[in-house]
């Protein structure tokens, strides 16, 4: 894209002696252009090239990187990049061009600026503000997008042996969550008033930490407690036990549950009852 | 003049239950409107069916699939004692190309469907330790036949009514049986002589135990060795479920409540 813009500049410039001196022999022309032509079309011309090829290579350079980084097996299966892959391309060339697209524009941004273009001086300026900014949204909302995706795919994995249908707005829930984020940080890089999503953010967060807290009070300290048990094992399958009033033979061990069967009775106690009440070990 | 679908007829004549035996979804549309109840019989409910035996190992022998669906169906309730019965199966890979008619009898209880489903352990657990037993039976450990005894469910019991060989080589490790590196650690594990211990959701507890259960009323076929015994008699004491693989004939077999109840050869896996 950058070429068939950069290059008629100077061209068309060339082309200006060129109506006056046709008559003169070609070596002479060149010998014109060569004088005629101020030093800072030619500075401008080496920037724009250097810009170029800089800008290829850094295309090239990020996408080895990310693919020596393992990028294209962590992101397989997301929506992201099988959308990317169905439009012939993928996340990593996307990531890849951008870099080199960000390096185009600087470049022909530091062109403008050597050629001195007077054309609306300030709105450029702005865009040599933005621009980075820009590029910066853009990769954090890929980023994002992906992020979340695989999040998606990671959390419906681990709840792939609960077959509970309801269960499946959790992993949507969490790449939504992602996104969300990803898109506050990115306008908020871009400079649009995200006053109002934060709070929004603030109050989403609160409440999750909060109800979740609730709900999973019990669970959270048995679970701390199953840890303690599973990895010291203060008693085993087959020991007798007795917690509280509830004494037997110890049948399993699990991280939330002890299940221990008593006589005729099969007692399903909570690891935190352990903690609470502790475990005397009949001999 | 009698047609060949004649020969039909007469199997499927008056038959109170279709059994289809793990049908495809097209295969069960076409008969599931049929005026008699419809059975499918298959490792997974795949089709939907409103009467559905779940099939957890599948069997290569005819006579053990169909008596093991028809048990399953007993114990649902779906089929009677005396009712005629038509089986749609694939004897050889997975089209229906045998069509069968079974009388069923309540002496076709044979307890191996009551094994998989109501065992303390879970079944899925109880398919797994199947599937090792059959694997080293086949395979044998490093090409040489090998004797496996495995205790599963009730692993509490079972461990206060035996005592270690040696070492438990499982003390304070968290594995299950149904992966695959765990297979391999079992397989093993297996020359060292000594019941394995299986808890109820597949943790393996134990290798290396000798098991004490009294032997008293223990009915196991005679000319079967001690590793049968043990393990036929913690059955009878414990609600556990023995599986035994038999280092001198290579079957596996499994014993619960102190009978044996099922017996198959690896090799037909």
């Amino acid at each position: 894209m950058a070429p068939p813009v950069a290059f008629p500049r100077p061209s068309a410039e060339a082309s200006l002696p060129l109506s006056g001196v046709a008559d003169r022999p070609l070596q002479s022309i060149v010998e014109d252009l060569l004088i005629e032509l101020p030093a800072r079309v030619w500075v401008a011309l080496g920037v724009l090239i250097l810009g170029l090829v800089l800008g290829y290579l850094t295309g090239i350079v990020v996408r080895r990187l990310l693919v020596r980084v393992g990028v294209p097996d962590a992101i397989e299966g997301t929506a992201f990049e099988r959308t990317a892959r169905s439009l012939g391309s993928s996340t990593v060339a996307i990531i890849s061009k951008l870099a080199a697209y960000f390096i185009y524009g600087v470049a022909i941004l530091a062109t403008l600026s050597v050629v001195r273009v007077n054309v609306a001086d300030r709105f450029w300026n702005e865009v040599a503000a933005l621009l980075p900014q820009l590029f910066v949204a853009i990769f954090i909302l890929i980023l994002g997008i992906v992020f979340g995706d695989k999040i998606e795919l990671v959390v419906a994995e681990r709840l792939r042996a609960v077959k509970v249908p309801s269960i499946g707005i959790l992993p949507t829930i969490a790449k939504y969550s992602i996104i969300y984020i990803a898109t506050l940080i990115a306008l908020s890089q871009v400079g649009v008033a995200t006053l109002a999503l934060v709070v929004l953010l603030a109050a989403y967060l609160a409440a999750l930490i909060f109800l979740g807290g609730i709900a999973f009070r019990s669970m959270l300290a048995s679970g701390a407690a199953g840890v303690y048990l599973l990895l010291n094992q203060p008693y085993g399958i087959g020991d007798e036990i007795r917690i509280g009033d509830r004494a037997g033979v110890v049948q399993e061990v699990e991280l939330f549950v002890t299940r221990v069967e008593g006589e005729g009775t099969e007692y399903i106690v909570p690891n935190r009852a352990v903690f609470e009440q502790g475990v005397s070990k009949q001999r | 003049m009698a047609t060949l679908s004649d020969l039909l007829d007469d199997i499927v004549d008056d038959v109170d239950g279709l059994f289809l035996f793990s049908p495809n979804a097209s295969y069960y549309e076409r008969f599931a409107d049929v005026d008699t109840e419809v059975v499918v019989v298959s490792p997974e409910n795949a089709v939907d069916a409103e009467h559905h035996v779940e099939l957890p190992l599948e069997f290569e022998n005819i006579k053990s699939r169909v008596r093991f669906g028809v048990e399953g169906a007993l114990d649902q309730d779906l089929v009677g004692d005396g009712d005629e019965i038509a089986c749609s199966i694939g004897t050889f890979g997975g089209d229906p190309d045998t069509l069968l008619r079974v009388r069923v009898a309540e002496s076709m209880r044979s307890g191996v469907y009551d094994m998989f489903v109501n065992s303390r352990a879970d079944p899925g657990v109880i398919r797994d330790v199947f599937d090792v037993a059959i694997e080293l039976g086949k395979k044998g450990q490093k090409g040489k036949p090998v004797g496996a005894l495995f205790v599963v469910g009730d692993a509490g019991k079972v461990m206060n009514k035996s005592r270690p060989l040696s070492y438990n080589p499982f003390e304070k490790s968290h594995v299950h049986v149904g992966d695959p590196i765990v297979n391999v650690m079992l397989k093993e594990f297996s020359r060292l002589d000594g019941a394995f211990v299986i808890s109820d959701s597949g943790k393996i507890v134990s290798a290396y135990r000798y098991l004490e259960p009294s032997a008293e009323g223990v009915d196991i076929p005679k000319g079967l060795g001690a590793r049968h015994m043990a393990g036929g008699a913690i059955t009878r004491d414990t609600n556990a479920t023995a599986i035994v693989l038999s280092e001198s004939d290579g079957l596996v077999r499994a014993f619960k409540g102190g009978k044996m109840i099922l017996e198959v050869d690896p090799e037909d896996y």
